[in-house]
């Protein structure tokens, strides 16, 4: 008995790192092969994902920004997570974070300090990305919303916020000089802008990564290690007995705002960081990948940041591929999202075997 | 095996030489675990069969192991000379087993006849056919039941009759029922053996689990004792002293339990009483101060209607009555998880009518709520974090947890209370009930200050070693001046364990008793809902 279980031991170990990799194998097998079939040469796709992702220390540094929002949105996910919260809610906390982190550093954060110029819009962006998850966290503690929709359905209003915010002009808008004006923030002013992380002027790299290594630390710590983190897994596994043991009901509260906080600082850093410029959509689907990468890191930091770097490139990739390749963005989306079932579906797979092989 | 059919049991049995169903050396391992190791046993037509043991010793597996719901790993069954092996629930059903769970499976939005059709009928319902043969069974039974009564409106005793006729619909040769009296109030019980022996009466072989000893001297034709898996002992209660069976089942002697504990096993003589109550301790020191408390629930229905209760510091106090009568309620405003629609409550001199969870603990609280597994544990946490759950403080520097310093404490508490586990790291989960409850006890008598405790049910489903303890606990607590509320369903419990009893009934307390066997009529009645009127006749 005791033998079989060891020999079935030993066959797993490897199977967990196998299993994952397999598939992710298949799932990109599938997207050449939807790339074939596109008509596109698939030696000039892999060529121009390559560029994208790798080829240039543009590219480096272009991808390492994307897996900023990602790690960040992400951390918030497992942090609200713990308390068994679902934060669906990242696109609509980049949305605000952003637009209020243009709205600071262009009425008269530029002017401060050169440190408070930037950290000044960036907790800006944070309060309100910490706003717009805590309204979803008090619906849930006060009257018992479902957080899941109440978080998505906030994104959607906060979308549209920025969406008017840079359509009127008394608000955000550059002013009209042309009809051909875009409905978009002018640029804010550079004494706000993210500083570089890299003396090489090709890279884009800012400090954002840093900011998200440090959340990263400091989210991992949090969970595993402080009171808080503890307070936060005994109310989610046992909201009742939580209560029951003096704990504060308001702790979804706080869970949620903090996860949108993050989020906050992950529009604010988009902004700031490298686009400069608050735009229609300029959170892109980036609080909602986050989501997934969140979901991906299985409740760990460093999970999360791995999957927002694997993402991140992934998303490089993608665009360079669609631009040189002519490969439809759609494939692109289609290969994302086959990795993403791959992933969770092996994952499930070995958790399935687990229990199989322990209630034998 | 057991052969010898007890004197001077009721006649008119149908009996016969060859067993219904015959288990030799079945063994069951769980993850390396053995459950059941070499159990053998026969049952007979016309025979009621009492297992015994405590917790964990393998009652319910062997039920589960006959029921189909595990398969043995080694060892044989035979259903009327031949081989049988089910291999899921459906078989046994059809070779005519049937079972009645510790768990009802009933549907409350249903009626009675419409859960009794369930998976048994196709096309068609014809519900007033079904009627006629429910209305059928309970007369044979003497089981009264409504069958077109929605069973969410039935009491426990009532909802379980249900799952009793379900079963006998199926005209079984086997019954099988497990631990059917842990839910049920003194008269129900009653009512419950009686049908046992119907049962058994008309031919069919009866298999009854249990821990309570006075059930087996009542009902039982064979007895046989689990203890850790194997058969210890076997014999009829017609012609063995109970006390040895007592003694095969904890493998310890009943002289060394608990004097309470003993009563609470339906072996002490009523004689024996008073001894261990302390009408010195108490003092004049308010405990709880429950004043007028009425409370209606979520959709405006009046749980307890004007509830005064007054306890001292070291007094134990009982509140006696069949579950859903209020006791619920009750708990949860003492806990802090409801507020009353009126009336007030005090914790020492501390009004804590409408305080939270954390302010009725800082008032001197302790809770031993009644559902260990919603109110009392996160049971996927370690057993160092659920003792120290209400006190994180105590280990927090800079924020983080001095996991060192709180795994050292909770081993000594856990020393201290006779908290077993393999090691303070431990999922709660992976601890026995008993053990779990014994951490409760630690963490809630732990409190400073300390001057009230409400143990709800505190021994449901615990195993023998652990009643003792909480006992031992809940009395060591009340020798220090706390006052404690004892809520049970087991009138035995608070006869032993209490000072004075309080019955309540549709939320009203509707009196008081000294704890005294002598009461014990008494307080049956109170509870049953007759008033005390009555009690003279």
């Amino acid at each position: 008995m005791s033998i079989r279980v060891a020999a079935r031991s030993l066959v797993f170990v490897p199977l967990t790192f196998m299993v994952p990799i397999l598939v992710v194998a298949a799932a990109l097998g599938i997207g050449v092969l939807l790339i074939a079939a596109t008509g596109a040469s698939v030696p000039t796709a892999i060529s121009a994902f390559w560029t994208g992702a790798f080829g240039s220390s543009y590219a480096i540094g272009a991808s390492l920004n994307r897996a900023v929002p990602f790690a960040l949105v992400g951390l918030g996910f497992i942090l609200a997570e713990k308390a068994n919260l679902i934060n669906v809610g990242g696109e609509g906390q980049i949305a605000v974070g952003g637009m209020m982190a243009t709205a600071a550093a262009l009425y008269g954060a530029a002017n401060l300090p050169p440190i408070l110029a930037i950290t000044v819009p960036l907790l800006v962006g944070a309060l309100a990305g910490a706003l717009w998850g805590g309204i979803a966290g008090m619906l849930k503690v006060k009257r018992g919303t479902n957080e899941v929709i109440s978080t998505l359905l906030l994104s959607f209003v906060a979308l549209n916020l920025v969406y008017w915010s840079v359509q009127t002009t008394t608000l955000l808008r550059k002013p009209q000089t042309t009809a051909a004006t875009q409905p978009e923030s002018p640029v804010i002013p550079q004494s706000t802008w993210l500083p570089p992380l890299t003396s090489d002027p090709a890279s884009p790299l800012h400090v954002g990564l840093v900011i998200a290594l440090v959340a990263a630390a400091s989210i991992g710590i949090t969970l595993a290690h402080s009171t808080f983190g503890l307070r936060l897994r005994a109310i989610g596994l046992n909201p009742l007995a939580a209560r029951r043991a003096g704990m504060s009901e308001k702790l979804p509260l706080l869970a949620l705002a903090l996860a949108g906080g993050l989020g906050g600082i992950a529009g604010a850093a988009m902004v700031q960081g490298d686009q400069h410029v608050l735009k229609i959509g300029f959170s892109s689907n980036y609080g909602f990948d986050g989501v997934v990468v969140g979901l991906l890191s299985r409740g760990s930091a460093v999970g999360v940041v791995i999957a927002a770097l694997f993402f991140a490139f992934l998303r490089s990739g993608g665009i360079t591929m669609e631009m040189l390749a002519r490969v439809p963005s759609a494939v692109v989306w289609i290969c994302q999202g086959l990795i993403v079932i791959a992933l969770a579906g092996s994952a499930a797979w070995l958790d399935y075997r687990a229990k199989k092989g322990r209630g034998r | 095996m057991l052969k010898s059919q007890a004197a001077g049991k009721p006649a008119a049995k149908v009996t016969s030489d060859v067993p219904i169903l015959q288990l030799s050396g079945i063994s069951k391992q769980f993850v390396g675990r053995a459950a059941l190791r070499d159990v053998s046993l026969s049952f007979e037509a016309g025979k009621v069969h009492c297992l015994l043991g405590e917790n964990g010793a393998g009652k319910s597996t062997l039920c589960n192991i006959i029921f189909g719901i595990h398969q043995p790993d080694t060892g044989e069954m035979r259903f009327d000379g031949a081989s049988f092996r089910p291999s899921e629930p459906a078989d046994s059903l059809a070779a005519g087993i049937a079972m009645v769970h510790q768990h009802f499976s009933v549907i409350g939005a249903m009626t009675v006849v419409e859960n009794l059709m369930l998976g048994r009928t196709y096309g068609r319902l014809q519900r007033h056919r079904a009627a006629e043969k429910v209305r059928a069974l309970s007369e044979a039974y003497e089981l009264p039941i409504e069958p077109f009564r929605l069973v969410e409106d039935l009491s426990v005793g009532e909802r379980q009759r249900v799952e009793v006729i379900k079963c006998l619909m199926r005209e079984p040769r086997v019954l099988l029922l497990d631990e059917p009296t842990a839910v049920l109030p003194p008269l129900e019980i009653e009512a419950l053996l009686d049908v046992c022996r119907k049962v058994a009466a008309r031919g069919r072989a009866v298999l009854l689990v249990t821990h309570k000893l006075a059930e087996i001297s009542e009902i039982a034709d064979l007895v046989t004792v689990l203890r850790a898996g194997q058969v210890v002992d076997s014999g009829s209660p017609a012609d063995t002293d109970i006390s040895r069976f007592v003694h095969s089942m904890i493998g310890r002697d009943i002289a060394s339990l608990d004097q309470t504990l003993a009563a609470s096993l339906g072996t002490k003589s009523e004689a024996a009483d008073d001894e261990s109550k302390a009408v010195n301790t108490r003092t004049k020191v308010n405990a709880l101060m429950v004043d007028g408390v009425s409370y209606h629930d979520a959709a405006g229905v009046r749980r307890l209607d004007n509830v005064t209760i007054e306890i001292r510091g070291g007094e134990i106090v009982g509140i006696a009555g069949v579950e859903g009568n209020g006791q619920s309620e009750l708990g949860a405003i003492l806990s802090g998880l409801a507020t009353p629609s009126s009336g007030r409550v005090f914790v020492g001199d501390t009004e804590t009518t409408r305080a939270n969870p954390k302010a009725i603990t800082a008032a001197g609280a302790g809770i031993v709520p009644e559902d260990r597994h919603a109110t009392a544990c996160v049971m996927p946490m370690s057993v160092a974090e659920n003792l120290f759950m209400n006190d994180l403080r105590r280990f927090s520097r800079l924020g983080l947890v001095r996991r060192g310093a709180m795994l050292r404490e909770a081993e000594d508490l856990m020393l201290r209370y006779d908290v077993r586990a393999s090691g303070p790291d431990a999922p709660m989960a992976s601890l026995s009930g008993g053990n779990q409850q014994k951490a409760v006890l630690a963490r809630e008598l732990s409190l400073d200050p300390l001057v009230f405790l409400l143990a709800a049910q505190p021994t449901r489903g615990l195993d023998i070693g652990a009643v003792s303890a909480v006992y031992e606990r809940i009395r060591a607590a009340r020798d220090n001046g706390v006052g404690v509320l004892l809520i049970s369903s087991e009138l035995d419990e608070l006869l032993s364990v209490a000072d004075r009893v309080l019955v309540i009934f549709r939320g009203r307390i509707v009196g008081e008793l000294p704890a005294t066997q002598s009461s014990r009529e008494a307080i049956g009645r109170l509870m049953a809902g007759h008033p005390s009127t009555e009690i003279a006749a």
